[in-house]
């Protein structure tokens, strides 16, 4: 007895010693995009396995900054997070190393630069439109149709007429979520700006004539047209339910719905099999913003700067896989069923609303996002735009208070 | 051994208090004077520096409007929902007397509700509310159901306070049975005895006997209902508008969405405050006239 529990002990010692020199590199990857955790998480067992490296895969539905702030304040960072590109501001400077030289940062014209370094690079490309049911309005009118021939808002609203004769009683549903109303709506009122910065810079002097600006008006003409043709009106509109309204237009109840390609993950759960695609933001305008969506790279990597050379090394061979790697080009493309930020990723999309991003991606049709509104942006103005969309609250009353609450804001510092 | 020395005091003190000292300390002490001393800094969350602002966080939470909204809202919500969450436990600590069949299963299911995490709860409610009541408006072509309650201000307070006393009357029922079961037979047997009818007996005899148990649960559903968050934010999330949005929510969003942590910090403190000055005020009235037997 004594004899075997020498060796178990010498063995248990042995496995316990060489333990630290076996280790793989350990790479901790934060994901805040929760709808591919699951493709992520088999993707990094495979990537493990292969690379000989310990990925492990994090998701957390805190917002970015709270769960971020938990690591850093328990000095256990992630070696590589995913997080949004406002977030990149105030996390990179202290926090992330410069990724220019890599591969990945090489390929791609999505990257974010802060003093001159390569702060992060993006996950993805996504885009805000307006997605159609392509399918639903063939139905009715009986013609092909084709999202160009309704860029300006008089031919959308006679197509939409068109639609409630055929007997589609409400051919539009409105997303009530703050975020979708005011960070991915209303904020196109600043990204469509010839220079978006200087009217940011009114905005925050109080002396932008918000009422009588061009752009806000052409487009709360639109969401006036949209909010008609919702099949949600008042209260119910300013609450109505996401799913519900994804569903509505999967099924083709419904012809247009504003929102990103991100949106494909709950419309294909509908397992309708409709046509679909996502066109600009009818607008009575000739500046050309009614032939672009609005968008650019999305979810932006970097990597910590506090953990050892082999982490950061290993998550850079991350990132070039990602960007490069036909393996990795594969899990972003068809895995996640995401538009690639990178240009020599050549795959096809297979998601219809990812297409339509990526073909007015790769015609050079995509306008900026801002991403530096400030952080109570969303909660402060979405709630203004859910009164306005609830009827509660008129144009005039919409443009004073947005004049009010942008002279005590202050935005992401960049 | 000597027993009234001070090292003896201190060991015996170490060895039977001193782990949970050390947890208390740990787990409340200390963050509480942390999150007083961070009232007092412009620290985003995240970054390592923590500057020294001064009074300025108070100064930004006694100047936010929408603070005191939530804050005022909070009250109305708390001062409705404690109400009808005791009356209701009151009439379901009738409803389930002594003595009849099935007793404990009664109490259990009125319990049950206790059990389930806030987050789960709201979102059942939600759904309630947004399919199952308008189903029931739409079919039957009643008016006031037709629409969710949860798309107007008032409507949504009404939700609140529903799902609150559905949430905590049943808990608040078991307090007032362990109550009522202390009070003292003989009493009532005196009590009937001496005249009293039955509903002499409950009013003059058994319910002040039960005055703990009433401060117990007006003090535990006040507390509850000013620090709600979790049923706030599956429930409502703070819509439509930010109608519905309640002080702990109003603080969460200042210091984590918002990254306005010292101001989050220093609200949060206020609430904490106003929340103690209700709480203890209603248990020192409420304790003053208590009777024993």
């Amino acid at each position: 007895m004594k004899k075997f529990i020498t060796v178990i002990a010498t063995i248990t010692a042995a496995a316990m010693a060489a333990a630290p020199v076996m280790a793989a590199t350990e790479l901790t990857v934060f994901n805040s995009k929760s709808e591919i955790q699951t493709q992520y998480e088999e993707e990094a067992a495979v990537y493990s396995e292969e690379k000989g490296v310990d990925m492990t895969v994090t998701m957390s539905n805190d917002p970015v900054i709270t769960h971020m702030g938990t690591k850093y304040a328990s000095n256990d960072p992630y070696v590589l997070s995913m997080v949004d590109a406002k977030d990149i501001y105030s996390l990179t400077p202290e926090h992330g190393i410069d990724l220019a030289g890599t591969d990945a940062a090489a390929d791609t014209d999505y990257a974010i630069e802060i003093d001159g370094k390569v702060a992060a690079l993006p996950f993805c490309v996504e885009a805000r439109g307006v997605m159609y049911n392509k399918t639903a309005i063939e139905d009715i009118t009986g013609e092909e149709f084709d999202p160009a021939s309704v860029a300006t808002l008089d031919d959308f609203t006679a197509l939409l007429d068109k639609l409630v004769e055929g007997g589609m009683e409400a051919p539009v549903a409105i997303m009530s979520e703050d975020w979708s109303l005011a960070a991915h709506y209303l904020a196109q009122v600043v990204e469509e700006q010839e220079d978006p910065e200087a009217f940011v810079a009114q905005l925050l002097a109080g002396e932008a004539d918000i009422i009588n600006n061009a752009k806000f008006n052409s487009l709360m003409d639109t969401f006036d047209v949209l909010m008609k043709y919702n099949y949600a009106q008042g209260g119910a509109a300013a609450t109505a339910d996401r799913n519900t309204s994804e569903d509505m237009l999967a099924w083709g109840d419904v012809a247009f719905m504003f929102g990103g390609n991100w949106d494909w993950s709950l419309i294909v759960q509908s397992e309708s099999d409709s046509e679909m695609g996502m066109m600009p933001v009818p607008q009575n305008t000739d500046d050309g913003s009614n032939e672009k969506l609005v968008g650019g790279g999305s979810k932006y990597y970097f990597i910590d700067s506090s953990v050892s050379e082999e982490q950061q090394q290993a998550a850079i061979d991350f990132l070039n896989w990602m960007a490069v790697d036909p393996e990795g080009q594969e899990f972003v493309t068809n895995t996640c069923a995401l538009v690639s930020p990178y240009k020599s990723n050549t795959l096809e999309v297979s998601d219809p609303l990812s297409v339509s991003v990526k073909a007015y991606a790769d015609a050079g049709n995509l306008i900026p996002n801002y991403n530096f509104f400030p952080d109570d942006h969303i909660t402060v103005v979405g709630a203004l735009m859910q009164k306005y969309l609830g009827g509660e609250l008129d144009r005039e009353g919409l443009a004073e208070d947005l004049t009010e609450y942008w002279k005590g804001a202050s935005i992401i510092e960049h | 051994m000597k027993r009234n020395t001070t090292s003896y005091k201190v060991t015996q003190y170490l060895m039977f208090a001193g782990p949970a000292t050390v947890l208390f300390c740990a787990v409340v002490i200390i963050p509480l004077v942390y999150g007083f001393y961070l009232t007092f800094t412009s620290w985003d969350g995240i970054s390592a520096s923590k500057p020294f602002v001064g009074a300025a966080n108070y100064a930004a939470a006694f100047g936010d409007g929408d603070f005191w909204v939530a804050l005022g809202r909070t009250l109305i919500y708390s001062a409705i929902a404690v109400i009808l969450v005791n009356v209701m436990a009151f009439f379901l600590f009738f409803l389930v007397p002594r003595g009849i069949k099935g007793q404990n299963f009664f109490r259990a299911g009125f319990f049950i509700p206790n059990l389930i995490g806030g987050i789960v709860l709201g979102y059942i409610w939600q759904f309630v509310f947004n399919k199952a009541i308008t189903a029931i408006g739409e079919n039957l072509n009643i008016g006031f159901l037709k629409n969710s309650w949860l798309s107007t201000p008032s409507g949504a307070m009404a939700c609140m306070i529903i799902v609150a006393v559905w949430q905590y009357a049943g808990y608040m029922m078991l307090i007032y049975v362990a109550g009522f079961m202390s009070v003292s037979k003989s009493l009532i047997e005196a009590a009937q005895i001496d005249g009293c009818t039955q509903s002499q007996a409950t009013w003059k005899v058994i319910v002040p006997l039960m005055r703990a148990s009433f401060v117990q649960c007006l003090f535990l559903t006040i507390t509850r209902c000013f620090m709600v968050y979790d049923v706030n934010l599956s429930l409502t999330n703070g819509e439509p508008y930010n109608s519905s949005v309640m002080a702990a929510m109003h603080v969460y969003r200042t210091a984590f969405t918002n990254r306005a942590f010292g101001t989050g910090q220093a609200e949060a403190l206020i609430l904490f405050i106003v929340c103690a000055i209700v709480g203890v005020t209603q248990v020192y009235v409420g304790r003053k006239g208590e009777v024993s037997a």
